[in-house]
This record gives C-alpha cells, sequence and structure tokens, in this order.
C-alpha cells in the first residue's frame, strides 16, 4: 500500500512527523516498510513523500486506506484525527434513484446506489474550483502511481485509496431497468472495461461469480471489474454511483480464476466492513459535485438486509502482563484501547467488554488485543526471560537418529554429503503449476540425481584432488505408494587403480554400514561407466535396526558448523600440469615443492594455482623422482595452453638453476 | 539479559570437540546438515526433542490447523505446489473446496496434498501425536526439514530451501520467554555480542507475531518469524488454549547458511558440487 505523506496529512491538524520518522515508527509498531520515495517536479522541489507499507492480511481490513494508516498514525503518535475533512453536504435535488434487489444477500451484504444529473454542459467549461480540485486529487493519485482516467473514475479511485470503501459508476442511461446483484448464469459472459493492461477482453462466467445485472444482462462482474456496456464515457451525461459490500471469499474466488486481481477486489478479498458503504457513497458524491459544480443528486439507495453488529470481546488486563511478560499500568493498556476507538466497559471480576470499533475486524479474541498493546506500547519493552527448561532425557527420533548416524559413518569412510533437487523432469507424483515443465514431478528415485551428480564432479576431479568421487544424499522419494526417506551413495572412479573395480567401493561403504548397523543391506548397484550408485530405503532399513534403546543424540558426536568462508568457484575452466623432477636423495619433497613455487612465482602466477599434489615418488641409483601434479585456474578468464606453458619455462628455468632433472 | 550460566541448561552438551581424526581422509556434511546440527545442539540442551514431518504433506496439516483457512488472502503469503490429483491443477475448482459430492471429506486424512510450503506443519502432528500416546506438555521440539515455495528462483530464492521450526509449550508462557529465549539462542549461533529486537508482523499461526532481528556485525539482519501460538493452532493439536500456551520460530536456515559461510548464491546449496561442499 502506497501512502502519500500530504494525503495523510489532511487527516491531522498539525503537522504530522516526517515519512522518516513515521516509518521507523511503522517498523517498530505496525507493519514492514518496504520503500520511501521522494516525489519532486520539474524543479527539484520536493512535492511529496511515498511510504510504501507491507500490510498483510490481518491489517488490510482497515489499513488499505489512507484512512486506516492514519488511525495508526494517531495510534502512535497521539495526535487526535480531525473530525470532519469536508464540510460540504449534498443537496438532493432529484427524486430519480435506481431500483436495487439483492438476490444472494451471503454473498452481498450492502448495496448502496444513487443516481447522479452530472449536467456536464452547464459546467462553464473552465470552472476553476472544479478545476483545482481535479488537479489535487489527480496529483494525490499520481503520487500512488494511479494514472487520471476521468473526473468520476478519478474520484471513485481516490475514495477508495482514501477510505478503503471500493466504489463503481455506470453510466445510468444505459442501465436497463433493475439493478440486480445476482450469482452469474453459467456460460454468460460479459465485456470488460479497458484496463491499463489493454483492451478489456470478454470473459465466461460460472454460477459460482457474482455479477450487477441489470434487465439485459450482467453490468460488472460484483467486486472484480466492471463491464464496458455500462462504462462510462466522454458522452456520459448521468451515472449510477455503486457503493457496495461483497463476501470476501466468493471474490476471491471469481478474480482468481478470472486472473482479474484488481484494486476494488483486493479489498473485498481481505473482507471490509459493510458500514464503509455509507461514507464511501457521502465522500464520492461530494468529488462528483465538485467535478461537476451543476451536478443533481438523486437520494441513496440503501439496501442493508443484515446490519453489521460491533464485536465485543471480554478481556481480563491480566492477560497482557501473562501474555506479553510486561507489567503495563491498566491507565496505559486503557489509553491505547481508547486511542483505537475501542469502547471500554467495567465487567464482572476485574474484566473489560470492549465494543471494537466496525473497520477492526482483526479484532477478534483477547489475544488479538494484547497483540495491540504489545505493539503500541512497544515490544521493545520487553526483557528477556530465560524460560523453564527440562532435565528429562531428551527422546530420541529413530528416523533422525539413524540418518545421522549414517552421515557420520559415510563422512569418516571419506563420502561427502550432497542435497540435490527435489523437483525433477521425471515421476510418478505430479505438480499442478510447475515453475518449469523439467522440473513438474516430486522425484521417485534418488539415483537418477546421484548419477549425474558423480558425472559431474568426476569432471572437476583434479581441481577437488580426488581419484575417486565419494558422494552421498540422504532425502524423500515420493512414489504412488507413498513418501520414502532414502540413502544413496555415488562412486566415480576417476583414476584406474589395477585390481579396483567402482562396485567394490560401493560394497565397502554399504558393509560398513552393516556392520555398523548389525545389518545385512544388500542394495542392487547401477553402473553407468565408471560410475556407480546405490539407493537404500531407510524406512525399511529402521525395521529391522532398533535405534539401543539408551541411545542419545550425544553419541552422535555432534560439532560445530565450519568456520570457514567460502571462497568464490571459478566459472572458467582449468589447466592441468605435471612435473617429475629428479633430484639428490637427500632432498626432500618440500624442497622441491618450493623450488616449483618459486619458478610459479617468477611466472607471476601465484593467484593462479588452485591445487597441487605429489602423485608419484620413486628412487633409482641414489636419486629420487618426485611428480606434481598442478592445477591451475583464473577466476577471471579461461587461461590458455600457452599461458600455462610459459609457467612451466619459469618452473623449468628454477628447476636447472637449483641443479636439478627435469624429467 | 544477563549471561545464561551453566546451570540453567540441562542437558550435557551435545557437541564434541575432542574427536580428530585425519582430516584428509574425510568427506564433508553439507553445510546445511552442519548447520541444523549447530542449532539443534543448542536446543537439545536445553531438552528439546527432534520431529520430522512429511515433505508431502495435506493442504489441512500446512494451512487449516494453522490458522489459514481456504481462500483467505493469508494463502497468498506462500505460493504452493499442489500436487495434481483428483482434479487438482484445473482452475476451475478453486482454492479448498471441503465439500465434495455433497459430503463433507475427511480432510485430515484425505484432503489435498501439497509439497509443504513451511516446517510449522509439523506443529500439529507432533501435537497430535503425543497427546495420542497419552504425553501431556510441557513439550519443547526442534523440526528441521525442507520446504517448498512455487517461486521463480534467483540468487537468494530457491523453489526448495530448509527450515527448523521450534515450538515450545508450558503453562504461562508470555513474549518475555520467547525473547529470553531468542537472546541465549542466536548468542549461541551468532556469537556472544549479538542483540535482538522484535517487529510486529503476521503469521496466522501465531498472535501476538513478530520477526526477530538480530544484530550481528553492526547489521541489523531479519531472521526468524516467531511469536506466541494463537489459540486455534493449539486447538487443531488438541490443547486447551485456556491452560496451555506456548511460542514458536522458525529458522530460515538457508540463509544463516550463507550469512555465516559468505556464500552467494543459495542455488549452489543444491547442485551436488563438491566445490562448495568440500570447503566446509
Amino acid at each position: 500500500m502506497k501512502v502519500s505523506h500530504t494525503w495523510l496529512q489532511t487527516y491531522f491538524d498539525k503537522p504530522i512527523p516526517s515519512a522518516d520518522a513515521l516509518s521507523e515508527l511503522f517498523t517498530f509498531h505496525s507493519f514492514e516498510i518496504e520503500g520511501i520515495e521522494r516525489l519532486r517536479d520539474s524543479t527539484s522541489r520536493l512535492t511529496d513523500t511515498v511510504i510504501d507499507a507491507k500490510v498483510l492480511p490481518d491489517r488490510a481490513h482497515y489499513c488499505l486506506s489512507h484512512k486506516g494508516v492514519a488511525e495508526e498514525v494517531s495510534f502512535l503518535t497521539k495526535q487526535p484525527i480531525k473530525s470532519s475533512r469536508s464540510s460540504k453536504s449534498i443537496l438532493v435535488s432529484l427524486d430519480a434513484k435506481p431500483t436495487i434487489k439483492i438476490e444472494d444477500t451471503h454473498f452481498c451484504r450492502r448495496y448502496m446506489g444513487r443516481y447522479v444529473e452530472l449536467n456536464a454542459a452547464a459546467l462553464q467549461s473552465h470552472s476553476t474550483a472544479a478545476q483545482s480540485s481535479g488537479q489535487q486529487i489527480r496529483a494525490f493519485l499520481a503520487a500512488i502511481g494511479q494514472r487520471s482516467i476521468s473526473p468520476i473514475v478519478d474520484a471513485t479511485n481516490f475514495v477508495m485509496f482514501d477510505v478503503g470503501q471500493p466504489l463503481h459508476a455506470f453510466d445510468a442511461d444505459k442501465v436497463q431497468g433493475t439493478i440486480v446483484v445476482r450469482a452469474a448464469k453459467k456460460g454468460e459472459k460479459i465485456e470488460l472495461l479497458d484496463s491499463s493492461e489493454g483492451p478489456g477482453k470478454e470473459v465466461e462466467l460460472l454460477a459460482s461469480d457474482h455479477v450487477i445485472a441489470d434487465n439485459v444482462g450482467p453490468l460488472a462482474i460484483a467486486g472484480v471489474k466492471g463491464g464496458k456496456r455500462a462504462g462510462i464515457t466522454p458522452s456520459t451525461k448521468s451515472i449510477i454511483i455503486e457503493s457496495a459490500n461483497f463476501d470476501p471469499t466468493a471474490v476471491r474466488r471469481t478474480a482468481t480464476r478470472l486472473d482479474l486481481r484488481s484494486e476494488s477486489s483486493k479489498r473485498y478479498e481481505n473482507e471490509i466492513t459493510p458500514e464503509l458503504a455509507s461514507l464511501g457513497m457521502e465522500d464520492v458524491s461530494i468529488l462528483v459535485s465538485q467535478a461537476y459544480p451543476a451536478a443533481k443528486f438523486g437520494p441513496i439507495v440503501d439496501q442493508y438486509p443484515v446490519k453489521a453488529i460491533h464485536t465485543t470481546i471480554v478481556f481480563d488486563p491480566i492477560l497482557v502482563e501473562m501474555r506479553l511478560g510486561i507489567r503495563i499500568p491498566p491507565r496505559e493498556i486503557k489509553d491505547i484501547l481508547e486511542r483505537m476507538s475501542i469502547d471500554i466497559a467495567e465487567a464482572e471480576e476485574g474484566k473489560w467488554r470492549l465494543t471494537i470499533p466496525f473497520t477492526r475486524l482483526d479484532l477478534k479474541l483477547p489475544e488479538d488485543i494484547v497483540e495491540e498493546v504489545g505493539r503500541i506500547y512497544g515490544y521493545g519493552h520487553i526483557q528477556g526471560i530465560f524460560p523453564p527448561v527440562s532435565k528429562a532425557k531428551v527422546p530420541v527420533l529413530p528416523m533422525y537418529y539413524l540418518s545421522e548416524m549414517i552421515k557420520n559413518i559415510l563422512v569418516e569412510q571419506g563420502f561427502s554429503e550432497v542435497s540435490l533437487y527435489s523437483l525433477v523432469a521425471n515421476g510418478e507424483v505430479e505438480t499442478a503449476y510447475p515453475l518449469a515443465r523439467d522440473k513438474a514431478f516430486a522425484r521417485a528415485n534418488l539415483t537418477d540425481g546421484m548419477m549425474a551428480c558423480v558425472e559431474k564432479n568426476a569432471m572437476n576431479a583434479d581441481l577437488l584432488g580426488l581419484d575417486v568421487i565419494k558422494v552421498f544424499e540422504i532425502g524423500r522419494t515420493f512414489t504412488k505408494e507413498g513418501e520414502f526417506t532414502m540413502l544413496s551413495i555415488g562412486v566415480g572412479q576417476v583414476k584406474k587403480v589395477k585390481g579396483e573395480k567402482v562396485d567394490n567401493i560401493l560394497v565397502n561403504s554399504w558393509e560398513m554400514l552393516n556392520k555398523e548397523l548389525s545389518n545385512n543391506l544388500k542394495p542392487k548397484i547401477i553402473t553407468k561407466g565408471t560410475n556407480a550408485v546405490c539407493e537404500i530405503n531407510l524406512d525399511e532399513l529402521l525395521k529391522s535396526y532398533k535405534v539401543p534403546s539408551n541411545a542419545l543424540y550425544s553419541d552422535l558426536h555432534f560439532s560445530p558448523a565450519s568456520p570457514n568462508m567460502y571462497r568464490k568457484i571459478s566459472l572458467y575452466p582449468f589447466i592441468v600440469r605435471d612435473i617429475a623432477v629428479f633430484v639428490p636423495e637427500n632432498i626432500e619433497a618440500d624442497n622441491v615443492w618450493l623450488g616449483i613455487e618459486k619458478g610459479i612465482g617468477n611466472a607471476g602466477a601465484v593467484g593462479l594455482l588452485a591445487r597441487h599434489s605429489l602423485f608419484d615418488t620413486f628412487k633409482k641409483d641414489g636419486k629420487v623422482s618426485y611428480a606434481f601434479r598442478m592445477v591451475f585456474q583464473s577466476t577471471d578468464k579461461t587461461l590458455t595452453d600457452d599461458e600455462a606453458g610459459k609457467i612451466m619455462e619459469k618452473i623449468n628455468v628454477e628447476m636447472k638453476e637449483k641443479g636439478w632433472e627435469v624429467r | 539479559m544477563p549471561p545464561v550460566r551453566a546451570r540453567e541448561v540441562a542437558q550435557e552438551p551435545l557437541f564434541c570437540y575432542s574427536i580428530s581424526m585425519n582430516a584428509e581422509q574425510k568427506g564433508h556434511l553439507h553445510p546445511i546438515t552442519q548447520t541444523i546440527r549447530e542449532i539443534y545442539s543448542v536446543f537439545y540442551e536445553l531438552g528439546f526433542e527432534i520431529a520430522l514431518g512429511p515433505e508431502l504433506e495435506r493442504e489441512y496439516y500446512n494451512f487449516d490447523a494453522l490458522n489459514i483457512p481456504a481462500d483467505h488472502p493469508s494463502r497468498d503469503m506462500q505460493d504452493t505446489f499442489w500436487i495434481k490429483e483428483n482434479g487438482v491443477g484445473s482452475k476451475e475448482g478453486g482454492e479448498g473446496s471441503k465439500e465434495e459430492g455433497g459430503k463433507k471429506v475427511d480432510i485430515q486424512n484425505i484432503g489435498r496434498r501439497l509439497l509443504t510450503t513451511q516446517t510449522s506443519a509439523i506443529q500439529i502432528r507432533f501435537m497430535q501425536d503425543k497427546l495420542k500416546a497419552g504425553i501431556e506438555p510441557p513439550f519443547r521440539v526442534i523440526a528441521p526439514g525442507k520446504v517448498f515455495r512455487n517461486e521463480a528462483t534467483d540468487d537468494t530464492h530457491e523453489a526448495q530451501f530448509y527450515q527448523m521450526e521450534g515450538l515450545y509449550i508450558d503453562k504461562n508462557v508470555s513474549m518475555a520467554h520467547l525473547k529470553g529465549m531468542m537472546e541465549y539462542a542466536m548468542k549461541r549461533i551468532f556469537g556472544p555480542k549479538v542483540e535482538i529486537r522484535f517487529r510486529p508482523s503476521y503469521f496466522p499461526f501465531v498472535e501476538p507475531g513478530v520477526e526477530v532481528d538480530v544484530r550481528w556485525n553492526d547489521r541489523w539482519l531479519e531472521v526468524l518469524p516467531g511469536g506466541l501460538v494463537h489459540p486455534n493452532v493449539l486447538k487443531a493439536g488438541g490443547l486447551d488454549p485456556d491452560k496451555w500456551q506456548g511460542f514458536a520460530f522458525a529458522f530460515g536456515i538457508d540463509r544463516i547458511v550463507m550469512l555465516k559461510h559468505g556464500i552467494d548464491d543459495i542455488r549452489l546449496l543444491y547442485s551436488g558440487d563438491l566445490r562448495l561442499v568440500d570447503q566446509f
């Protein structure tokens, strides 16, 4: 909800705090502020400041309006709101009035209608009063990002953003007979008004939708969007103004189904009090009379079958201390509630009978009152109290215990844990509105993701310094039979070792699990080239493995999270170079590496060395050969063979100076 | 709040600093697991147990029981992955029709399914299970889990992420207790110098509801939502709200992992890339 500071000020006699000061107050007492925008005219003069408040469903009943936000200002600053902002009243000078019939009183709680003859021709082409009033409204609407459409539509929009009551105006000459609020007929069609997104489309309605109709057919989708047939045009001579109240659920369903979320439907679906309709009608009538000084007004027709009643809450003021944990003097609590126009009557046993204003549909329970007192008084006053804790043995959840134990066992064996995507291209459980076609299903197995994970990591084996990629994941799978907790283990053999098969590494991993869990797992191995994956159902495993009754989570030896800061992964490919150096037997590998490092330094390439390792050593004729593997990678470009070649040259020069032989 | 003294901590510490292994031989736990373990260790010492819930959840537990009724605007606060079945998936049905063929359906067990949007869904199942087993409060539970949101992804948003729910039920529980618990936990997690503050917010399953901010490295961070458990949620869990109260809170694990390790893209956490995992 965008709130104009200048607009807000119209609710007060005295200057209100600056937009920045108000934002600070709102942040700690009302709602989150998403931004502050300063508006300037062509000479860079500040014309207005707009606060963007994140109004969530609890405050949306009253704060999707400048009036509601002004009330918040009044709660927080204790500045009273002006009793009336306009002294003007409307003189009823016509007998003409619309005939209104509400068919569905559950859906339509109130419908007010009024006939107005604009007499635009009588408007002395440029009435200055009408002009300045129109300018002011356009400036306010522009400040909150609403474009001006016509004097009538601007007036209805302004009142909606001002007091929170959506309004609609029909071209009275195009309305035939009685205005009926009714359920739509299945298949009934309506051509909608144009909007800022483009020309109005024709939509087909269902019996669960509701319309405002006349003898001919639908005039508007109730609470959502007006129709073209009786829309206001530049040649409109007389209008019927609607100020109504509709059922939140029904409006929401229709607006959602037709993808027609509007400022109007937003207010209805969040629910507003039907009491607001009369204020909306009065205010919009005044604005219409200002825009069309010669306009003549008929009486207001008010269909209000079930009158709203005030919510009453029996409230024990001690609840404030019990729930907030701070003592607030009763006088202060009363003061806060009175500022909210909540009427307080003494009830039995020191309790209060609170009468809640119509607009505050968020206040239903004593807990809601506690929150109001707490936030206005300020949560900053709450001093933390450490709550009672339990010395009883913490019960162990078998699945958590088992999962964490398996993680420990596998990590000890050199396996690293991954967490992969649950939404994939194929499966048995499909989501209704997927983010992308290749993420439409909840995964039916972990194996597919694990195989791809092993393959991807195998390509980085040199960079990771691994001869074998060893990974695992514990996660859920989803099949027609239900949801399961699964373990998948993946192995990728990057470097061939004689006599060692990739399957063996996998078998060894679960043999270790079998040993630790006294079990007899024999999962199926899926092999693809030099990669292999297996998958184990932990729900099944829990049927044969019983967590010891004396088990404690402390047996799992959790350690604090790694303190390491993340080093950015380079997006560029790496280059691998090996070097073998023949040196006298008394020279150690570390010394040789220092020499190599110096060579790299001479090439100015220390920052490019991503990893190095000693991968081979052998002795011959009183000499020893050390073979190092170096991985070079830049964080900001692709290294060329030429650049790697130059580094190797500098290393060779350095080796030669030391009198060592590069093989 | 004065520093928490050892005697206020009820359980033996969970951390074991003494285990030393040949670091080169070992693999690495995913940073999400490491952080969940670190946070749980803090709460374990205070007597909190662990609960896990389904990722494929019923509408009732994820929404209705948490005071988020069908067709209410509060449902918009979380974009949901509904499961395509029984007519769900055509926009015709609208949200949450509780009647099928004129008959009320058993919404707890055969209602519509979705990928859980919040670990708060575990609250109701936990309370129901405890009461079914004849165990009355006090309850203290931490529920880590993967949750899903149907939102476009970028470097700070993922369609899947981890949360860790905390639920504390006892008699005479107040916001001051929530604050005391959060001050203690945040000092353990972020370091002894942090401060915390409450800001008003709205989550349908708590009343009052707050955002808990943490001042860490001279910056205020929005770390977790919390509040007193809403009476409707206690009732849905089978408890009498006049007798029992509680507070609840939910850590966003990914955000904490990213802050503490300086990771700049949430998607890296789910890439399966050991160039990330093996750094920690």
